[in-house]
Formats: structure tokens, sequence, C-alpha cells
């Protein structure tokens, strides 16, 4: 099947994602007002979502954003934490790397968790149009900078979003695509490696790598499950 | 060097860097030739990766998230309906909340 990145495809992927990116602007809301806090102006905080785009990281940095700043820690948490995008790279590199070099940084530009599951969902269902990824991450995009730019302008003030149940947004979408792929023919045993691996390595391991371990384990289960 | 200019230069950082995690998979994958075994193993990694985030968020939580969770997840088995399995979630990770704290 031909791989391409068409308007068409990242119309659909816009809205394939609307609604969770509608669940998104409350924690773009809860970065902006948290980014304020640690004393970033509004404008600062807008830019670093409008650039950055990395929910995990951003908010990890905040806890380090004194001056100061020490940009080679703020450098390698933002590598650590973000890690689990080289392997959805990795693992979208077979259509990925079928495009033009331009489309291929194209596709990059948006990888986050969310689009990258709905991808796997598209591919599952023989759609291989890129579009779909760019979509859904342009969406996603557009709800965390307003999100941002709102808790930044409302000066800090935010709510606990747990008592909404918004922290199970990402949870509860991972837990549709797993159970879907299952329903799909997607093998079990690297899911269970891989989440066993997570598990245990999150003792001894920095939160980020565990799931970097898990997600290694579970590809050499895959690979050993078929000899 | 004066704060702001430092405060740019942090955001720079922070953004070149998610940059490189997003572009270097495809990019390290350019060098690798793709045997049936890799292949595999890409395919395998596409999935355990979401296993694993989701396996890592319920390690760090507390019996809430996973109710919800498994609330969800029978819906979503019930009713192969995605957006109903998500919201019945939420719902149930909330109404934990209100009545449990």
């Amino acid at each position: 099947m031909t791989v391409t990145l068409t308007g068409k495809g990242v119309l659909a992927g816009m809205r394939r994602l609307a609604t969770i990116a509608l669940l998104v602007f409350p924690f773009g809301f809860g970065y902006g007002a948290a980014a304020i806090n640690a004393g970033m102006t509004p404008i600062e905080a807008i830019a670093m979502s409008a650039l950055v785009f990395a929910g995990a990281s951003q908010f990890a940095v905040l806890d380090i954003w004194v001056q100061p700043l020490p940009l080679l820690s703020l450098a390698l948490i933002t590598l650590v934490v973000n890690a689990r995008h080289i392997i959805f790279g990795a693992a979208l590199a077979p259509d990925i790397n079928t495009l033009p070099r331009r489309k291929r940084i194209l596709a990059g530009l948006f990888l986050s968790d969310a689009n990258f599951a709905d991808m796997q969902i598209a591919r599952r269902n023989g759609d291989r149009d890129l579009g779909i990824l760019v979509g859904g991450g342009l969406v996603m995009w557009i709800f965390w900078v307003i999100g941002t730019a709102a808790g930044a302008l409302a000066g800090g003030a935010t709510e606990d979003l747990s008592k909404f149940g918004l922290d199970m947004v990402m949870a509860a979408f991972f837990m549709t695509v797993m159970i879907g792929g299952l329903r799909s023919g997607t093998p079990a045993l690297p899911l269970i490696v891989g989440a066993i691996v997570a598990i245990v390595t999150l003792s001894f391991l920095p939160v980020g790598w565990n799931v970097l371990a898990g997600a290694f384990a579970g590809g050499i289960a895959g690979v050993l499950r078929r000899g | 060097m004066d704060d702001t200019t430092m405060v740019w230069i942090a955001i720079l950082v922070v953004t070149v860097a998610t940059l490189f995690t997003r572009l270097v998979g495809p990019e390290i994958m350019l060098r690798v030739k793709l045997t049936p075994a890799r292949t595999r193993f890409l395919e395998a990694l596409s999935t355990s990766v979401i296993a694993a985030i989701l396996a890592g968020f319920l390690a760090r939580g507390s019996l809430r998230e996973a109710v919800a969770l498994g609330i969800g997840a029978l819906v979503m088995v019930t009713t192969r309906n995605a957006m109903a399995a998500m919201f019945v979630c939420i719902a149930a990770a909330a109404t934990w909340s209100a009545v449990l704290g």
C-alpha cells in the first residue's frame, strides 16, 4: 500500500483527534498557570508551548526553572522525558522514510503520544496517509497553545484537574487503542512484556526510561515470538 | 547576559532537544537495513511502547486510576465504542475524586 501525506489526511487527522484535543485544553491551561507561577511571562509561556509542544517535558523543566537557568540540565531532562518520541519515530519509519525529506520532517514535527497512537489505529485499518498523524498533532497543538495562553493570561490561577477526572484523558485513550488493537489481531505478548518490564524497571530507572526499557523488551518479544 | 535573554535561550534549548527526539527516529532507521526480523521488532515496538506508558502510569497511580481504567476497559470490550469507554473512564475517576477525595 502506498504511503502518502495529503491535505485530506491532515483534515481527517484533525477530525479524528478533535475530541481528545478539546480535553487537552485544561492541561494547557494548567501549564500556562504553572509557568507564570515559575516566573515566566505570558509570552514566554506561550512560546514554550508553541515551540516545544510536549507537555510532560514542559512541566518537568519547570521544576528547575530558576535563574541562572541550568541549560545542560534542561536539555538532558527534555531528552529523557521525550525519548519515547525516538521510539515512535523509529516505529513509523517504514512509512515515514518512503516520503520526500520535507514531508518526512513535517511528519515528525507534531509527533506526540496521542497522534502516534491514532496513527496505529489508522495503519491497522489500512490507511497509510501520514497526514492523519500531522493533522492529529496539529489539532492537539492548537488546543495546547490556546490552553496555555488562557492559563498564562489568567495569571496563574488553576484548578486540580484530577477533580474532574481529566488526568485520565491520555491513559483512557491509550487503553482504547490497546484493546482495539488486541481485538483486531495485535499479538498480546509484546504488550504484556512491555507492560511488565516498564513496571519492574520503574523502581530503579528514571520515569521515561522505564518506558523505553518496556518498549524495547516488547519489541524483542515480538521478534522471538515468531522465531 | 540578562535574565530575559537566558529565558529565550533556555526555551530554544528545550525546543531543539524536543525536535531532536521527534526527528531522529526515522533518520536512524534510514541507516538500518529493514530485515523481516527488524520489521517485526518495529511492529511490536509500536504497540509495546503504548503498553509501557500505560503500565507505568498505572504503577505510579493509585487504586482510583486502576478502577477507572478497568471500568473504561469493560465498556470498550462490551460496546467497542472508544469514545464511550473514554468518557466512562474519565467520569469514573471524577466520581471517585468527588466521593472518596
